[in-house]
């Protein structure tokens, strides 16, 4: 099999001169083990060198090249571009402002993750002297899937939440909030769970489950989040009942 | 075509230097392709609020008196009424699928020294719950208990 003609219907925005987006129509002859990455390179390279988009590792890695084709949000750099017919349709990650073509502002999706303390929380930390913080295999297992996030946004980008509500904190940044609540070496759960609890809430998600569906690690953010709303309502209750609150 | 999304959604709490083209949602939301399914379980909330009407409405009727009471079964036998009580059954069944889908990888790992059994069995113990609680409400209804 040689190489085959396709026509890229790209959208296009210039926020120095225009209003709103449009979409440009490049029609070039793709070679039969292209990923939609290499045709945007191509593109790029040989036919429109104005067009913007992310991209980096090239080996679904990096999380850079997320972006919608067909309405899908793929990651463009594992995404076989033969699976699609003659036109295929590539727009910015849904749900995101975007900054300029197929470029999109994550400054907001890096709030929200800052927001959940991605990191391990001790109440007091251990002296070097005693030793590092030893966890078996088995609490390793707990929450292994959860922490092989690559923050590539393609679940901000199919979750209808997000769409409606700006302040819900989205799979990805509960995903990664869970992951640090189930690590045996963590003591934070208690300021995770108030910020689980408060604005952003996790009891917005309505468990579409699109978020699990189209990640390309296969996290399973739906099932962290859903998770991460059972932890916060059990720690709720036990700041009910429990002196002095619960934990903290 | 896609819609606009919420002006704030993803947008940080400071605007950037550069202007930004305001989000758009995924094209197929909320009633397209991976998005029906989502949709249709939301859409039988009005089917629960309709059954939860008639249940009042079946209370009032039972304070009623018998005559009252008598009307209201008559009722039921309207093809609105079956018509209502056939979608009701097709949205339990839609609902229970879904649910019982769902519901094992929304268990956390751990519930307190215990873990949960794998998910297999947890839908497993689902459906045979479900069946028991059907064919036991079934003898009932049909007088064969109690």
């Amino acid at each position: 099999m040689g190489e085959q003609k396709k026509t890229f219907v790209v959208t296009r925005f210039d926020p120095d001169r225009d209003d709103a987006p449009t979409t440009r129509e490049y029609e070039i002859a793709v070679q039969p083990d292209w990923k939609t990455l290499d045709a945007l390179n191509f593109i790029k390279d040989h036919v429109d060198g104005t067009l913007a988009y992310r991209w980096s590792c090239r080996m679904a890695v990096c999380g850079s090249c997320g972006m919608m084709v067909n309405g899908e949000p793929r990651l463009t750099c594992k995404d076989v571009l033969s699976q699609y017919g003659d036109t295929v349709h590539i727009a910015p990650l849904a749900n995101f402002p975007v900054v300029r073509d197929l470029v999109i502002e994550f400054d907001g999706f890096m709030e929200k993750f800052e927001r959940v303390k991605p990191w391990i929380l001790r109440a007091k930390e251990k002296a070097v002297e005693e030793g590092t913080h030893r966890q078996s295999p088995e609490q390793l297992a707990d929450f292994q899937h959860f922490s092989m996030c690559i923050n590539c946004m393609l679940c901000y980008a199919a979750c209808p939440v997000v769409s409606n509500e700006p302040a819900f904190l989205g799979p990805a940044a509960i995903a990664l909030g869970h992951r640090y609540n189930l690590d045996s070496r963590d003591e934070g759960n208690g300021a995770r769970n108030q910020v689980f609890r408060g604005d952003g809430t996790v009891f917005s998600c309505s468990y579409a489950n699109e978020c699990s569906e189209v990640c390309p690690k296969k996290v399973d953010p739906a099932a962290a989040v859903n998770q991460a709303k059972i932890g916060a309502l059990l720690d709720w209750a036990k700041g009910l009942v429990l002196p002095r609150g619960g934990p903290e | 075509m896609s819609v606009p999304a919420h002006p704030q959604a993803m947008a940080p709490s400071r605007p950037g230097r550069t202007r930004t083209a305001p989000p758009q949602r995924p094209d197929q939301a909320p009633f397209g392709g991976r998005y029906r399914s989502h949709t249709l379980f939301g859409a039988t909330g009005f089917v629960y609020l309709l059954l939860g009407l008639l249940a009042l409405e079946a209370v009032w009727a039972l304070g009623g008196g018998s005559a009252s009471w008598s009307g209201f079964q008559a009722s039921l036998a309207s093809p609105f009424m079956i018509a209502i009580h056939a979608i009701s059954f097709v949205s339990v069944i839609f609902v229970g699928v879904r649910f019982f889908r769902l519901f094992p990888k929304a268990q956390p790992p751990r519930l307190g020294p215990v873990r949960p059994p794998p998910a297999p069995v947890i839908i497993a113990a689902l459906y045979a719950v479900w069946i028991g609680a059907s064919v036991l409400f079934a003898a009932i209804l049909a007088g064969g208990i109690l």
